[in-house]
Formats: structure tokens, C-alpha cells, sequence
């Protein structure tokens, strides 16, 4: 096995996207800032240069705005220590975002995709199946991972203990 | 040909194989599957959303619960995510600890998973036999960590405590002594109950024929969708977190990465499990004859009760018994997680049962969702 060298990637990365920016992450792995209209073309790169298993996403509400974060990494079973790539797309909307969907480029993250639709209402635009997933599908009272989101569901009686 | 009309029928939500509630959706042209796709949602807990409202030492008891039969690995992989957040490394002691129990968990782990797989497809005494050894693994954690099922084990810097006096136990320890010591433990488990397994359902041709060529899994398909753990292994990917990407002191153990034989079907996954079984024996003795000669502290000193990292984040991967186990931690600088986010095997697994199921007869799907050994508490969460 050998320790497998993502950074001449991601040198590539930086020198084809102008705006993107490319950081390691103290606590380990590279973080990937790029636009909302490089986000697809910079995950497909990605792809075509061997990261090919995509772990997860999810996003993250900094109360003005959200961030999208894609982990992505190469696996291949003669690489050693192969660092997770985090792509993100800061400043969307907290109301009506709409992203470039991955799961063509990488059909795990489905599922993935229409959970950080159901929990922070992130639309993925050209996702195969965009439905609610943990929540039910009439669900209408807001995504629950927001950060102002309030249960407005009536509350359930409490049990009281009868006296004998 | 006279053609039969298209039967959707409901599998579930109470399925058996599942550990908690699940349904399928299947379409049926006579008895082959046409269609199918999983319906989940029904134990949504929202640990994630607690977890914001928890100080970081408190959400420990959680991460039990997302996979609650494979509890201290869960527990490992939060509490790296933690450590990493705050720049802290635990004592050596502790870092065997840890892997001593994540291991024996995973043990613990398949045994149910494949008891559970040989439940579904009929052989009821198999399963059985399962839980007669999980109970002697459960009598072992519970003098160690008080609980049965749910640890809360690992701390932030540590363990909560060291191993009770004698339970580590000499390698001369017997089958007597299964339910009292870790080798008592271990030297019942190598001699007589991989050995049934083998005999009972690995080597019989009935378990074969409902198993062999079911669902199989190409490895570019198992990569492209997000498999991992043995799902992954099984189809051929010799891909294992503790080995190519390795966490802890896992990279100062010897253990082999058992590989799928041929084509990555129900039979490979469930064979996987079974030689897993046997490497993490191996891992257990040589982290038992380490414990055995070093005692030492299992906490970090001076660690504050509740800690607070500086603001930043961290992705940890941790192989779990049911494949890779992520932690996306994001810290604000206070004492509490500003974002959770639980990347669990078996949500990813499940989306591959529209891949695997059509073409298969439904007796089969019984198969497709034993040999993918989903908890439904972690695909939920």
C-alpha cells in the first residue's frame, strides 16, 4: 500500500477553477470552497481524477446562510490513508436553495441528497427521485435541522398517574 | 403467453429481519420481483438535532442508540471526532481498551447479524445459538460498563474506567469461563462456535442454495453506491478503514482483510462476516496480551468535564461492524456541537435494495436484507 497523494489533484483543481479555493483542515482532510455555478463541474473533475466513492453530504446553517458540504475520497484497495475532500458551496439561501445534484456522479449519495432536502430544504436540481425521507410525506411543518425551526405540533397530553 | 397483472404488495413495516421497522415496496410479475424500493422514517429519533442542544460529552449515550447493536464503535468514532476538535491523545492504555471492545463488538455484532440472516431463511436453532453466545459476550461488557447493550463507555481523552480485576483472564481459560473472561471468551469462540457456524450453515447445501448467486454486487456497483464494510468486502474491494486508512493504533495490530470469493452475492456477504469473526479473535488476543503486561492510566489528567473545542470541524471515518461510520462534527468554539451530522453503513446500504432486488424471486428478499444485516436505528437515526 501506498500513501496516496491527493494535493497534485487539488493543485490541478485550483490552477482550472480560478475562483476556488483549496485548504487543508487542521483536524485532517482538504476542504474544496468553490461557487454554486462551479460546483458540479468541480465534483465531476473530482471524479474524473479518482475520487470515486462519495461518502456523504450534508450542509450546514450558519443562521444567514447555508453551506453545502460533499465529503468525497478516493478508494482504491492499494491506497494508504486516503484523505476526505470536503467540496462546499457557502452563502445559499436558507429559503428555496437550488444545487446541481451528484448522485448521477456518484448514485450512494442519493439518499443522502433528499436527506439534506428533508432537514434543510436544500432543492437538488436533477435529482432522480427529490421526496422527503425521514419526515412523512405530508409533512408540512418546515426542515427540522434549521436552526429557527420550531415544533408548531400540538402537544401530546401528558400521562398523569391516577391516584388509588 | 398469458400475461399476469402486476402485484404491489407491502413488505413490512414490521419486518423481522430488520431490527426495527422497515417497509418495502415490491412489485411482483408472479413470484419475481420487478421493482422494488424501501420506505424508511418510522424510528426517526432526531439524534442529530438533539445533539446541538447536548453538551459534547453527553451525546456519547446517543451514538449508542444509532446502532445499538454495535454501540462502542459508534462511541469510538464520535469520540475521535471529538479528540480530533480538541488536539488531545488518549493514553495507551485506553487506545487498547477501546480497540479491545470495538473488536469483541464487532464480534458481538455479526454473531446477531448472522443469526439473525439464518432466522430469516428458516433455520430458527441457528439464531438461537446466536443469542446463547451474545449472552456470555453481554455478562463481559456488563462487568465492565454496567449495561448490557448500551455502554456509554468511551469518554472524551479515555475510558470511564479500567478493566474490572480477572476479566482479561489467562489464555488457559476454558470454555468454563466464557461469560467470566475475555480468553475464556475468545478460546470458546475459536474452538466451538466459528466452528458450528461453519458446520451448521456455511458448509450446508440448503443455506447455499437460498444464498449462492442471490443479489450478487459487482465492485464497481458496491463502490459508485456507497457500500462499505463487509457489503463492500464482499463483492471484492479489499477495502477496510482499520488497514488502508488507519485510526487509533489499529495500524500496530496483524489481522488479514477477508475478501468475497467470486461475484459478491448473499452467500460472499454472509462468508465475510464469518472470516471477520475470525480476525477480530486474532485483534482481541493481542490487544489482551498487551493489557495483560502494561497497566497505566486509561484517562487523559486535567481534562476538562466538559470541554470546549475551538471553532472548526472534522470528518472521521471509522469502520463500524456494518461498514464505514462518518462524523462530521462542527464546533463554534462552545460547549456545544454545532453540527452533528451521522454518516451511517446501513442508510447507505438500504438504497441498494432497488439495485439488488429485481430479477430475484421475493422468497429472496428475505436473503437481500439479512445479507445486507440493516439496523434500523442507524439508518433512521
Amino acid at each position: 500500500m501506498e500513501p496516496v497523494n491527493v494535493q497534485a489533484d487539488l493543485d490541478l483543481l485550483a490552477e482550472r477553477f480560478p475562483g476556488v479555493t483549496v485548504a487543508a483542515i487542521p483536524a485532517g482532510g482538504y476542504e474544496v470552497k468553490c461557487s454554486l455555478e462551479n460546483y458540479l463541474d468541480v465534483v465531476r473533475f473530482l471524479r474524473e481524477r479518482g475520487f470515486n466513492y462519495g461518502s456523504c453530504i450534508t450542509a450546514i446553517d450558519w443562521q444567514d446562510r447555508l453551506e453545502l458540504v460533499a465529503q468525497i475520497y478516493k478508494l482504491h484497495p492499494d491506497y494508504l490513508g486516503s484523505p476526505v475532500v470536503e467540496v462546499k458551496v457557502d452563502g445559499l439561501p436558507r429559503q428555496g436553495a437550488v444545487v446541481p445534484s451528484i448522485t448521477p456522479l456518484y448514485p450512494g449519495l442519493n439518499w443522502h441528497e433528499r436527506e439534506t432536502y428533508d432537514m434543510y430544504g436544500i432543492r437538488f436540481d436533477g435529482h432522480p427521485d427529490l421526496r422527503r425521507i425521514l419526515l412523512p410525506d405530508n409533512w408540512q411543518g418546515g426542515h427540522p435541522l434549521l436552526k429557527d425551526f420550531v415544533d408548531r405540533r400540538p402537544q401530546r397530553p401528558r400521562l398523569v398517574r391516577q391516584r388509588v | 403467453m398469458e400475461q399476469t397483472k402486476e402485484l404491489l404488495i407491502n413488505m413490512g413495516p414490521q419486518h423481522p429481519s430488520t431490527h426495527g421497522v422497515l417497509r418495502i415496496l415490491v412489485k411482483l410479475d408472479g413470484e419475481t420481483m420487478t421493482w422494488a424500493q424501501p420506505d424508511i422514517g418510522y424510528l426517526h429519533r432526531c439524534f442529530e438535532k438533539l445533539s446541538e442542544n447536548k453538551m459534547y460529552p453527553q451525546v456519547i449515550p446517543y451514538t449508542d442508540r444509532t446502532d445499538y447493536l454495535s454501540a462502542i464503535t459508534n462511541e469510538h468514532a464520535y469520540v475521535l471526532a471529538v479528540e480530533k476538535l480538541l488536539g488531545i491523545q488518549p493514553p495507551e492504555r485506553a487506545e487498547y481498551i477501546r480497540v479491545l471492545m470495538a473488536e469483541f463488538q464487532r464480534i458481538c455484532s455479526h454473531l446477531l447479524g448472522l443469526g439473525s440472516m439464518a432466522l430469516d431463511l428458516g433455520a430458527v436453532s441457528a439464531f438461537l445459538y446466536a443469542w446463547r453466545d451474545r449472552e456470555k459476550m453481554y455478562s463481559i461488557f456488563e462487568r465492565i460498563t454496567g449495561g448490557r447493550m448500551l455502554y456509554n463507555y468511551f469518554r472524551i481523552g479515555g475510558v470511564r474506567n479500567d478493566l474490572p480485576e480477572g476479566i482479561i483472564g489467562t489464555p488457559q481459560d476454558g470454555r468454563d469461563k466464557a461469560d467470566k473472561t475475555f480468553w475464556g471468551f475468545i478460546n470458546y469462540l475459536d474452538s466451538y462456535v466459528i466452528p458450528e457456524w461453519d458446520v451448521l450453515l456455511t458448509g450446508n447445501r440448503i443455506f447455499q442454495w437460498r444464498t449462492q448467486g442471490v443479489a450478487p454486487l459487482s465492485s464497481q456497483d458496491a463502490i459508485a453506491y456507497g457500500a462499505s464494510g463487509p457489503v463492500l468486502r464482499a463483492s471484492g474491494v479489499k477495502w477496510d478503514l482499520r488497514k488502508n486508512v488507519p485510526y487509533s493504533i489499529y495500524d500496530r495490530f496483524e489481522f488479514d482483510i477477508p475478501v468475497g470469493k467470486e461475484n459478491g452475492d448473499c452467500f460472499d456477504r454472509w462468508w465475510v462476516r464469518v472470516e471477520e469473526m475470525r480476525q477480530s479473535s486474532r485483534i482481541v488476543k493481542q490487544a489482551l496480551q498487551w493489557l495483560a503486561e502494561n497497566p497505566g492510566e486509561v484517562m487523559v489528567p486535567k481534562l476538562q468535564r466538559y470541554p470546549k473545542p475551538p471553532p472548526g470541524e472534522v470528518y472521521v471515518r471509522v469502520e463500524g461492524s456494518r461498514g464505514e461510520v462518518g462524523v462530521h462534527l462542527v464546533s463554534d468554539g462552545t460547549q456545544k456541537p454545532y453540527k452533528v451530522k451521522w454518516r451511517s453503513p446501513a442508510f447507505t446500504h438500504l438504497q441498494l435494495i432497488p439495485l439488488l432486488a429485481p430479477g430475484f424471486k421475493v422468497a429472496d428478499m428475505i436473503a437481500i436484507i439479512g445479507s445486507l444485516d440493516i439496523v434500523l436505528g442507524e439508518v433512521d437515526r
